[in-house]
C-alpha cells in the first residue's frame, strides 16, 4: 500500500501482465534509441581554444556531488568554502545521495548535469568519455600535471589519450586487522602465500574465523578476486582481463581461483548472507582475524565504534615471487566536467584549484578515511593510518581501482557477482562456470 | 466441544489474528528499538541484543543531518498542489462518465483508467526526453525545462493518480440517485452547477478517501522524484532519507530512526481520515 505502482489496478492480472511485458519491451527499445544517438553525438570543444582565459574567469559554477551523508557533506562544504575564497568563484553544490547518483549517473550526464561533479577513475569514467558525455580537461593538467605521480596521470586518461578526470583523493585495500587482538595472539603480518596459510591455520586452532567475508551486496569479494589474480599472473594480465582482452578460460584464471579455494577453507563461512559490514564487526570484535576490504569501509566503522587507533592494514602476501607485492588497488575518486558546461572557464578555474595539495588537504581534514591524491601533501595532519596508506600506494608499481570500475559495469553486475557468489557457495562449480564467464563477456564487450 | 467456554475455531481464529498481526509488527517494533540504540552497541553486541544504552539521538541526528525540514517542505509543496488538482480533474471527468449517456462513455473510462496499468518505469525514457525538450519560463522552473522542476513533478503525479480517481469516483457518483440530478435540471440549473453544487457535496466520502490514498501514495513516490529532478535540494523527503547512506558506510540505527521520522506523516493523514476512507471505499466499490 506504499506506492503507487501497488494500487489495487497494478496487481496482476495475467491479461494485464502480458499487456505490461508488451509495454516492457517498447520501452527497452525505446531506450536503445537515444542510448545510441548519444554515442554519435559528441561535442567536446578542442581544448586550447578556450583554456587561456581560465585565470580570469568569474561567476558560478555549479558541482554536482555524491556525498550526502554527514562526513563528505561536511568535507565538501569546506572545501568549497575554502574555493570560493581561493578563487573568487561562486560555487553552488547540488547533493544527491550516493546510490541514486551512481545509479542516475547516465540520465543525470543527459539531462542538465551540473558544471563539474564527482565520479571515478578507470574504465567507469573512460565508458563515459566514449560516450562524448564529458568535456575534456586537458587544459586543467598544463596547470596541475605537475602535482601527480605517472600512476595516478595514468588513471585519469581517456581511452582516446586526453584527460576527463581530476583525481581528488584515493583509499587502498589491504587484509585489515585489530591491533589488539592480534597483540593478544602474538600474530604477525605474512608477506608470502605460505606464512598466510601458516597464520590462518593458527587462527583457526585458536578458535577464530581467519578471513571474515560479507559478500551479500556482491561486491566485497572482487577485492579478494582482484588481488589474488594480480599476484598470481601480475598487473599486466589482470588489467588486461578487466578490460576483456583475456580469456577467463585461460588457465591463469583457473590458477588464481585455486588460490583462492585453498583461502576459502579458511573463510567465514556463510559469506553470501552476511552483510560487508558484519564482517567488518567480526574483525573487529576478535571473533575473525582479518578482513580483505578498503580503508573506506574498514576506517569508518572502526571510528564509529571509537576504535580508530585499533585498526591496521597489511599488503596482501605474495603468490608468484616474479609478481611479488608489486600492484597495489586503490579506488581514485575525483572530479569530472559536463559536456556543456554553463561556465566552461570557472570550471577549468575551479578544477585546477581542485587539483592543488591545498585544496585536498582542506577536504582530508573531515575525511581522515581518504588520502589526498595530489603529490606531497602535508601529512602533519595524517592519522598513523592515512600515512601508512601514503607510503604503501607510492611504493606500488602499479595501481588498479576495483573491478566495478575496471571492468565492463554491465558484465560486472550481470556475470561477475553471480559467478563470484557461486564460487564462494561451492568453490568446486567453478570449472565450469568459467567458459559461462567467458562466453557471457564476449557478448557484453561486443555490445 | 468448547475450551474454557469459547468455541474451537474461534480460538484458533485469534490464534491466528494475533500471529498476523505480530508479523506485521515485528519490524516496526524492531525498528523502533534499534532506533533508540547507539551505533557502538549494535555494532558491538548485534542487532539481536538487549543491553547498553537507549536514547532518542538517532533521531534527533537524522532531523538535522537529513535536513528533514527543508525536505517536508518540498514533500509538502509537491503532494499538496498535485492532490488538489487530481481531485478536481478526476472529479469533473467522473461526473461526465457517471450522469450523462453519450456514445464514447465507456471509451473515455477506458482511456483514463487504461494509463493505471501502465507500469510507470515502461514511459521513463520517452518522458525523460520530452521534459528535457519541454522549456519553461524560468520563474516557473529555474533549469528552464520540466525536467528537474517541482512543476513536472506535479504534473507527472496528476497524470498517473487521475486514471484511479476518476474510476472510484465515478463508480460512486453513480450511487448518487439519478433523480436528484434531474430535479435540479427540472429547476434549471447548468451543468456546471449540477456538478459543482449538488454532486460534489455528495461526494464528501469518497473525495476523504482518495485524498488519504493518494496523499499517501505520492507522499511515498521515490520513483519520478529520482528520475525527474536532478538537484538534490529540490527532491522530496523520501529521497533526503537516502542522504542518511554513505558511500560505504551505513548507521543502521540511524536509517531507521530517519525512517520512522518519514513515516509519521502518512499516519496523520490515516487517522485523521481513517473514518471516511474505510466508509468511502465501500461505498464507492459496492456499484460499478
Amino acid at each position: 500500500m506504499t506506492s503507487a505502482q501497488n494500487s489495487p489496478y497494478a496487481q496482476g492480472v495475467s491479461r494485464r501482465s502480458l499487456f505490461r511485458g508488451a509495454v516492457g519491451l517498447a520501452g527497452v527499445s525505446a531506450l536503445g534509441i537515444p542510448a545510441l544517438s548519444a554515442c554519435s553525438s559528441s561535442s567536446s570543444k578542442s581544448s586550447g581554444s578556450t583554456g587561456g582565459n581560465a585565470g580570469a574567469a568569474t561567476g558560478t559554477v555549479t558541482i554536482g556531488s555524491n556525498g550526502s551523508d554527514q562526513v563528505p557533506k561536511k568535507a565538501f562544504a569546506d572545501l568549497f568554502a575554502a574555493a570560493d575564497t581561493a578563487t573568487g568563484l561562486k560555487t553552488t553544490v547540488n547533493t544527491v545521495d550516493h546510490n541514486t547518483f551512481q545509479q542516475n549517473i547516465s540520465t543525470y550526464l543527459q539531462g542538465t548535469p551540473d558544471d563539474i561533479f564527482t565520479w571515478f577513475a578507470g574504465y567507469r569514467m573512460q565508458f563515459f568519455a566514449q560516450q562524448g558525455l564529458l568535456h575534456d580537461v586537458n587544459d586543467v593538467w598544463d596547470k596541475i600535471g605537475g602535482n601527480f605521480s605517472d600512476a595516478i596521470k595514468a588513471q585519469s586518461k581517456g581511452l582516446d589519450g586526453k584527460y576527463y578526470f581530476v583525481p581528488d583523493y584515493y583509499y587502498p585495500w589491504g587484509l585489515f586487522y585489530s591491533k589488539s587482538a592480534w597483540a593478544a595472539k602474538g600474530y604477525t603480518a605474512p608477506t608470502t602465500w605460505d606464512d598466510f596459510i601458516t597464520l590462518c591455520k593458527k587462527m583457526k586452532s585458536d578458535g577464530l574465523s581467519p578471513v571474515a567475508l560479507g559478500e551479500q551486496d556482491g561486491w566485497p569479494a572482487m577485492g579478494t578476486f582482484d588481488y589474488i589474480n594480480m599476484r598470481t599472473n601480475g598487473y599486466q594480465f589482470h588489467i588486461e582481463l578487466m578490460q576483456g582482452k583475456q580469456a577467463w578460460t585461460d588457465p591463469k584464471v583457473k590458477a588464481t581461483f585455486d588460490h583462492w579455494t585453498e583461502l576459502l577453507g579458511y573463510t567465514s563461512p556463510g559469506a553470501n548472507g552476511r552483510k560487508w559490514q558484519d564482517a567488518v564487526a567480526m574483525v573487529m570484535n576478535g571473533q575473525a582475524g582479518m578482513c580483505v576490504h578498503g580503508l573506506d569501509q574498514a576506517g569508518p566503522q572502526f571510528q564509529a565504534a571509537g576504535k580508530s587507533d585499533d585498526l591496521d592494514f597489511f599488503a596482501f602476501p605474495s603468490i608468484d615471487p616474479a609478481n611479488g607485492q608489486d600492484a597495489v588497488e586503490a579506488p581514485i575518486d575525483g572530479w569530472m566536467m559536463s559536456k556543456k558546461p554553463k561556465n566552461h572557464d570557472g570550471a577549468v578555474k575551479l578544477l585546477e584549484w581542485l587539483g592543488t595539495t591545498e585544496a585536498q588537504n582542506t577536504y582530508l581534514a573531515s575525511s581522515p578515511n581518504d588520502v589526498a591524491a595530489a603529490n606531497n601533501p602535508d601529512t602533519s595532519k595524517y592519522n598513523a593510518l592515512q600515512k601508512k596508506s601514503i607510503q604503501f600506494v607510492s611504493s606500488a608499481k602499479q595501481i588498479s581501482q576495483f573491478m566495478d570500475r575496471d571492468a565492463n559495469p554491465t558484465f560486472v553486475s550481470t556475470v561477475m557477482i553471480p559467478a563470484l557468489q557461486k564460487f564462494i557457495g561451492d568453490p568446486s562449480s567453478i570449472g565450469s562456470a568459467l567458459s559461462d564467464i567467458e562466453s557471457q563477456k564476449k557478448t557484453i564487450y561486443a555490445s | 466441544m468448547r475450551i474454557l467456554g469459547v468455541r474451537p475455531a474461534r480460538l484458533s481464529l485469534h490464534a491466528f489474528l494475533i500471529l498476523t498481526s505480530l508479523v506485521w509488527l515485528v519490524p516496526v517494533v524492531w525498528a523502533l528499538y534499534t532506533a533508540l540504540r547507539p551505533f557502538a552497541d549494535t555494532a558491538k553486541h548485534g542487532y539481536v541484543s538487549f543491553g547498553g544504552s537507549y536514547d532518542v539521538k538517532n533521531f534527533t541526528d537524522a532531523w538535522s543531518q537529513a535536513d528533514m525540514m527543508h525536505f517536508f517542505l518540498n514533500t509538502f509543496v509537491i503532494t499538496v498542489p498535485a492532490l488538489v488538482i487530481t481531485l478536481f480533474f478526476a472529479s469533473m471527468a467522473a461526473f461526465v462518465i457517471a450522469r450523462f449517456r453519450w456514445r464514447y462513455n465507456v471509451a473515455l473510462l477506458v482511456l483514463f483508467t487504461a494509463g493505471n496499468l501502465l507500469p510507470q518505469q515502461a514511459i521513463i525514457t520517452p518522458l525523460f526526453r520530452i521534459y528535457t525538450t519541454i522549456k519553461v519560463p524560468n520563474w516557473m522552473s529555474d533549469s528552464g525545462e520540466l525536467y528537474d522542476s517541482t512543476l513536472g513533478l506535479i504534473l507527472i503525479h496528476v497524470a498517473f493518480q487521475t486514471g484511479f480517481c476518476v474510476f472510484v469516483m465515478s463508480n460512486y457518483m453513480k450511487t448518487i440517485p439519478g433523480e436528484i440530478s434531474e430535479a435540479a435540471v427540472v429547476d434549471g440549473a447548468s451543468v456546471f452547477r449540477q456538478y459543482w453544487q449538488l454532486t460534489l457535496p455528495l461526494c464528501r466520502p469518497v473525495l476523504a478517501a482518495l485524498a488519504t490514498l493518494e496523499f499517501t501514495w505520492i507522499y511515498n513516490d521515490f520513483y519520478w522524484a529520482t528520475a525527474l529532478i536532478s538537484t538534490g535540494d529540490k527532491r522530496p523527503i523520501t529521497a533526503a532519507l537516502a542522504n542518511l547512506q554513505g558511500e560505504f558506510f551505513v548507521n543502521n540505527n540511524l536509517v531507521a530512526a530517519g525512517s520512522l521520522l518519514v513515516a509519521v506523516p502518512t499516519l496523520i493523514v490515516f487517522f485523521a481520515l481513517q473514518r471516511h476512507f474505510i466508509a468511502g471505499l465501500t461505498l464507492g466499490s459496492s456499484k460499478g
